[in-house]
């Protein structure tokens, strides 16, 4: 009965939020802010594609918020998480298990530092065409992913993760500080904007987004690892 | 380059946040030492800005990226959102110093404890300042984000419990703000705060409810509002005692923080304020009756701590200018007295396994120092004379007969009562009751104990000397309540439409 009456509830106010969505017009020209990021995006910033100007520069600091947001999840895993890391020794059974069949290998070989690739083609030209820092990190993590559920004894270091993930932090807001500390706002282009489409153009905004590519890629990764070694301890657990 | 600038809450809490680990690397006391110089550096950033506000008596307007309003993000330095700010960075660096001998032991996890602790603070500030609304849920996410694995972070399974709680109800709060923030920006087609305040009028009747609502439920969430804060007494008696002290005197103030700029700058409509005070009513009223039952020390802070927000709520919603003077008043002693009740508490129940309020039977003879600091933080939240709770809670009973709630006033002094009664429990039980022998006092450490001396100090000043704060609070509720002037300092004098 009870479940009854909070579905009902759910729906009544469902019903109500989706009516007033649907009041809002589609495609119809309210746009303020937006007017001016389309004009000013090729025009003082040259750069190509406008949601990437839009993400790395105009609301640039969200960005650097949500790259904060990213960190802090993979911090809290490994935080939450951290003493079952341990478990990954060659002792556990789960990793001696036999690798996944010789065509999945040979094809992960093949395939891995092509999707690397992928993932850094994207996020350099993360300001000329779709895609960015996020999309090439997240495509790179794939790869690493591959390589994890592949080969049982592959691991990554998490220290070279620390030292990636660090670097590339500092420098997305080490770049904004500059700017401060050359006279400017935070985050505002202090270098020479070069021609649009051209892959040395867009000033810092190309710089900042190869930063979060790498953040992302090595965040991800740290993640996925984190999170397939305590699959094996569960596992371990239900065993003994 | 300006020496001191709002963004640097920001930006340097982050950039030490990602270097940390490799200055672990460097040298393992390191990621102790550093986070202390950024929240030394944090109030002499406060100290320097808040003086330039006060001598011009302007707002600080930064804007990112070398766009001007509303096209870019700006952080808004009043003297309102700077005095939160100056509150959360000198609670920031007083954590810091409690648990500077936290988790000696572990390395990785006292890197981890830091980092959190930075990004709270750093997250809290940022929410205080920022004058974009999509900023401002970006800033939230980092707040909840960094509180989860604090809460979680003794990794038992009540703390994981605690924290997967907070995370679902966090999690709905995100989402109610984000479709508030929909609404808003379909129809108006900016996220800037003072533009969505100047143009909220053109917003249809149906929509600018549903987007008030949307809103209030989310930041209700985030300010511990009743009955959406079933989170916060699980995560504040689960999370490490410091940490307590974090959600009362920053986390908190930030979702207040985000309740009043909704209902202040953003919205303005007589119904917020109404609802405002009637939330504020059950949350008080609803809060400290449960606290009353409490039999563990922590839950029993926890939703005391409640009870003051909703007092809090209270003040804010009266909507007068002495009322508002007196919500800051509370705000101010909320974060110290607070602070001091978790420090003090959390030694007081460091051996006992339930942490239970008997277990500190006669501890006023075992550890008499954090006996009488507890003690003396139960008698200022109560508001006894001289202390500065005291100053406060007179403040909002006077702003309410000068608003004729002479209800509200029998109310506030009912509740007072209840609050003596079950805090009285636990200062007779420390004094009078006999010592039980079960469990081992645990002596603070000496930085532990130098915290509470001057948070003590602290009380005791206000309380002798109000007036030494005072015109802070006055200044503060003028910086909030005039909001044709917030306004006009933000956006460009040549903006469209501007009255």
């Amino acid at each position: 009965m009870k479940k009854i009456i909070i579905i009902l509830l759910l729906a009544v106010i469902g019903y109500f939020l989706a009516d007033i969505f649907f009041e809002i017009p589609f495609g119809e020209d309210s746009m303020v802010v937006s007017k001016e990021y389309l004009d000013k995006s090729p025009n003082d910033l040259h750069v190509a594609n406008t949601v990437t100007s839009i993400v790395v520069n105009f609301r640039g600091f969200d960005t650097l918020g949500e790259v904060t947001v990213l960190f802090l999840a993979s911090t809290a895993i490994g935080s939450i998480l951290f003493r079952r890391r341990k478990v990954h020794t060659k002792l556990n059974p789960q990793r001696n298990a036999p690798h996944a069949s010789r065509i999945v290998q040979i094809s992960a070989k093949i395939l891995f530092p092509l999707i690397v690739l992928l993932g850094a083609y994207v996020f350099i030209h993360g300001h000329l065409t779709p895609g960015g820092g996020f999309q090439g990190g997240v495509i790179i993590a794939t790869g690493y992913l591959l390589l994890l559920v592949t080969y049982r004894k592959f691991s990554v270091s998490h220290s070279s993760l620390t030292w990636i993930e660090a670097i590339a932090g500092v420098t997305f807001a080490g770049i904004g500080v500059l700017g401060l500390i050359l006279g400017k706002d935070f985050l505002e282009n202090f270098l020479p904007v070069g021609t649009i489409n051209n892959l040395f153009s867009g000033g810092i905004i190309g710089i900042i987004y190869v930063a979060v590519g790498f953040k992302v890629a090595s965040e991800l990764t740290g993640i996925l690892d984190t999170m397939l070694s305590i699959k094996v301890d569960s596992e371990e657990n239900e065993q003994n | 380059m300006v020496v001191a600038n709002p963004i640097l809450y920001v930006a340097l809490p982050l950039l030490v946040a990602f270097l940390l680990p490799l200055f672990g690397k460097i040298h393992k006391e390191l990621i102790r030492v550093v986070p202390g110089l950024l929240f030394m550096f944090l109030i002499f950033n406060t100290v320097v800005l808040f003086s330039e506000v006060t001598s011009t008596g302007k707002p600080i307007i930064t804007q990112i990226a070398g766009w001007a309003p509303p096209i870019g993000i700006n952080l808004v330095f009043s003297a309102f959102s700077g005095f939160i700010a100056g509150i959360i960075s000198i609670m920031g660096l007083l954590v810091w110093v409690y648990s500077y001998k936290f988790k000696k032991v572990e390395f990785d996890n006292s890197l981890k404890y830091f980092v959190l602790i930075m990004l709270v603070t750093a997250g809290s500030i940022g929410v205080v300042l920022t004058g974009d609304i999509f900023n401002l849920f970006v800033f939230l996410e980092i707040v909840a984000l960094s509180s989860y694995p604090l809460v979680a972070f003794y990794r038992g399974r009540d703390g994981a419990e605690a924290s997967f709680k907070y995370l679902i109800v966090g999690a709905f709060a995100s989402i109610a703000i984000l479709l508030g923030i929909v609404l808003i920006y379909s129809q108006l087609g900016t996220l800037n705060m003072a533009e969505i305040s100047l143009r909220i009028g053109e917003m249809p009747e149906k929509i600018k409810i549903t987007a008030f609502i949307l809103l209030f439920l989310g930041f209700g969430i985030e300010a511990e509002m009743f009955p959406l804060n079933g989170w916060a007494p699980d995560a504040y008696s689960q999370a490490p005692g410091p940490v307590g002290a974090v959600f009362a005197s920053m986390t908190a103030k930030a979702g207040i923080y985000t309740i009043i700029r909704l209902v202040f700058t953003l919205f303005d409509i007589d119904a917020g304020y109404q609802l405002l005070l009637g939330m504020g009513i059950i949350t008080l009223v609803v809060s400290e009756g449960i606290a009353l039952r409490q039999e563990k020390l922590k839950r029993m802070l926890a939703f005391s701590s409640l009870g003051q927000m909703g007092l809090l709520m209270i003040a804010f919603g009266i909507n007068t200018k002495a009322a508002v003077v007196a919500g800051m008043f509370i705000l101010f002693n909320h974060a110290v007295i607070k602070s001091l009740l978790f420090f003090s508490g959390s030694y007081l129940v460091y051996n006992s396994e339930n942490k239970n309020i008997k277990d500190l039977f006669g501890f006023g003879k075992k550890l008499p120092l954090t006996a009488f600091l507890f003690g003396l933080g139960a008698f200022a939240i109560v508001g006894l004379p001289p202390l500065s709770g005291f100053w406060a809670k007179l403040s909002l009973l006077m702003a309410s007969a000068d608003s004729n709630l002479i209800a509200l006033i029998a109310l506030i002094l009912i509740v007072s009562v209840v609050e003596i009664v079950y805090y009285f429990r636990v200062v007779n039980g420390l004094y009078f009751k006999k010592y039980t022998g079960e469990f081992e006092p645990h002596k603070p450490s000496w930085n532990a104990s130098l915290v509470m001396l001057i948070l003590a100090a602290v009380i005791v000043t206000v309380g002798l000397y109000p007036d030494l704060i005072y015109n802070y609070f006055v200044n503060a509720a003028d910086a909030l309540m005039d909001k044709a002037n917030y306004i006009q300092n933000v956006l460009p004098s040549n903006f469209v439409g501007l009255n």
